[in-house]
């Protein structure tokens, strides 16, 4: 008989890497991230949803350095109206300042660091800290100091050098993106060939989108990949995960047309689709929103070309890497905003077409909230989803295994309208393999020259 | 329907003791069918004209003169009846995957105060509601809200909540979902 307390055999030294020792025990250099993720094979590594280490380094290499959506032009129309959000985990104050343009900066005085905004919207002259009272312009620069002579001749204060810290902010379609690093490529070259999607969105009507009033948060304790992933393309969820809602709307699922569905990816941002026009649009239950899209289907084709005007209300999902999603038809936008490896904050919100008649404001508003909203008939299944995939990787030897992200392989094809790459059939996990692709880019890249174009 | 200015005798004139315990019966019974997942039943205590309606909260400063309660905003529920049943509908699935094994729900209603209106069979019911969520192993949520109901008596003389308005405390909702009626 053994001792009770006997070691058991000690582990063979060459375990094969699904079977490697969980996280926290090694460097993360560029091979441990490298082996992270087999975009190729579809093979993800669960210690990326879990570990703080590598959540660390997303904050770095990842919110730091991209292009992430703040505000729609919409949103704050007239100078001095301002909002506050995220990019990762920094608060920005975003405010359009007397030049008209729209500005980026943190949300944390040069002084002490206090928080200098708190209202979440608002229109302002200035922002003026609590603390000591120094008062920033719209444009984040520093225009007042209480009791300045108190700074006279001093040799390190330099009213120029302390403004709040600006992100670079450039727009598509009325779309603000800031970026904190001044190395990063254009907005125009960030989104690249996935501009030409965006504006089946954007831009199917002159006078663009606009959002409506009011953003609702929510908070989700998962990682902030599995919503992103989820939007980019996973229409394999849509019929199982959201059965409940489908039958309490129409008491039956619709099935996917494999020979008519799309997905195509571009640096990393993803979108599911299919060419059905309507789907999306017809579960916000509002006949008048899918008359106004049979009523106008020939514009958009003419403004879009027939095959793109045949996504402005499909059946579909996207996501703008790292952390803006989008539904087509259901017209949401929203942002994942990380919290921490298992904390995310949803910001969502309704957009429209800014010609379309006032009455569709309404319906469009009503349509989101009953299905995707914290309180929405389909959300409400999402959200379980996502956190427990997330929590599941407290288990070290759970996170041993890695997870199969490998459906639709091979199913690449050469398309002559669409661009980018283009998998046939939306059901598929070739989206989320490009989204995992470019978080290996960018998280193996010392420098944005080293991120290729995909 | 502000009750500023009015004295607590005001407040309660045309309404008597009787009625305010008709109708706090009314608010606990409610609170019960949702807790046991009655949700027909729920649906036959609510006006034809019913409106539920949630708005979304922000932080704003003071000096802020925009009207946050408003139609035109974002809201987790601004529901008629018909909306209020495609939500019952869903729940009642047995394909709701969130509801399965069932969330455990908690409603508690109080500070209830009752204001007769111009209309006799119509009462503004002030209360407080708070909601707490447990779910599978460890998942406690807590939500707690003022609401201001219309209570109308139809003709068959019951109580139907004719409108409400929830007002959340919470900006952010500390939650992945909002699967509760309050
Ligand atoms: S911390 Fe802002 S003025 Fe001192
Ligand atoms: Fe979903």
């Amino acid at each position: 008989m053994s001792a009770p307390f006997a070691k058991g055999p000690a582990a063979p030294a060459d375990l094969p890497r699904d079977e490697a020792p969980a996280s926290g025990q090694g460097p993360l250099d560029e091979a441990a991230i490298r082996a992270m993720v087999d975009s190729e094979q579809g093979w993800i590594d669960r210690r990326i949803f879990w570990d703080p280490q590598v959540y660390a380094l997303e904050m770095e290499r990842i919110f730091a350095r991209c292009w992430i959506f703040v505000a729609h032009d919409s949103q704050i129309p007239e100078v001095g109206d301002f909002l506050t959000t995220y990019v990762g985990e920094d608060a920005v104050i975003v405010a359009r300042a007397r030049d008209r343009q729209v500005h980026a900066f943190i949300n944390s005085c040069s002084h002490r660091g206090n928080r200098v905004c708190f209202a979440e919207a608002g229109s302002a002259r200035r922002f003026t800290c609590n603390f000591h009272g120094w008062s920033y312009a719209l444009d984040g620069s520093l225009s007042g100091v209480t009791a300045e002579e108190l700074y006279k001749d001093n040799p390190t204060f330099d009213r120029s050098k302390l403004g709040l810290h600006k992100a670079r902010v450039e727009s598509h379609g009325g779309m603000h993106f800031a970026c904190f690093d001044p190395e990063a490529p254009s907005l125009a070259d960030y989104l690249g060939e996935f501009r030409w999607y965006l504006d089946v969105l954007l831009d199917n009507d002159e006078g663009g989108i606009e959002f409506v009033d009011g953003n609702i948060k929510s908070r989700l304790k998962c990682n902030w990949k599995f919503p992103a992933e989820d939007f980019v393309g996973d229409a394999y969820h849509a019929t199982w995960t959201h059965s409940s809602a489908l039958q309490a709307l129409f008491g039956n699922i619709p099935t996917m047309k494999a020979d008519r569905s799309f997905q195509v990816n571009a640096n990393g941002h993803g979108w599911d689709f299919g060419l059905d026009f309507i789907s999306n649009a017809a579960t916000l239950c509002e006949p008048e929103i899918v008359e106004y899209l049979r009523e106008n289907e020939v514009r958009f084709a003419e403004r879009l070309g027939k095959m793109r005007s045949r996504m402005v209300g499909s059946l579909s999902s996207a996501t703008v890497f790292p952390n803006l999603s989008f539904l087509a038809g259901h017209n949401t936008f929203r942002t994942w905003n990380p919290k921490g490896p298992a904390e995310t904050e949803l910001h969502t919100w309704v957009f429209l077409n800014r010609n379309a008649p006032d009455s569709l404001k309404e319906k469009y508003r009503r349509g989101v909230m009953l299905t995707f909203s914290p309180a929405g008939i389909f959300e409400m299944d999402d959200g379980e989803n996502f956190e427990h995939c997330t929590a599941s990787n407290a288990g070290v030897v759970t996170r041993r295994r890695k997870l199969h992200t490998g459906l639709g392989l091979g199913s690449e094809v050469e398309h002559p309208e669409l661009k980018g790459n283009v998998h046939r059939n939306q059901v598929n996990e070739a989206n989320h393999r490009a989204f995992y692709q470019r978080w290996t880019d960018l998280m193996t890249a010392p420098n944005w020259a080293d991120v290729p174009v995909r | 329907m502000s009750d500023a200015g009015k004295s607590g005798a005001a407040l309660a004139a045309g309404v008597d003791r009787d009625l305010v315990f008709e109708i706090e019966q009314f608010l606990y019974r409610e609170a019960r069918l949702l807790d046991e997942e009655r949700y027909d039943e729920w649906l036959a205590t609510m006006a034809p004209d019913v409106h539920y309606w949630m708005p979304g909260i922000q932080a704003r400063y003071r000096a802020d003169k925009a009207d946050l309660i408003s139609r035109t905003r974002m809201a987790y529920f601004d529901d008629d009846l018909d909306y209020l049943t495609k939500r019952v509908e869903r729940a009642k699935q047995t394909t709701a995957w969130a509801e399965d094994p069932p969330t455990r729900h908690f409603h508690m209603v109080s500070n209830i105060e009752v204001e007769a209106t111009e209309i006799p069979d119509e009462w503004v019911v002030h209360s407080l509601v708070l909601n707490l969520r447990h779910r599978n192993e460890a998942e406690e949520q807590t939500l707690t809200a003022r609401r201001q109901d219309l209570v109308r008596r139809d003709e068959t003389g019951a109580l139907k909540l004719a409108r409400r308005l929830i007002r959340l405390q919470q900006t952010v909702l500390q939650a992945k979902n909002m699967n509760a009626f309050l």
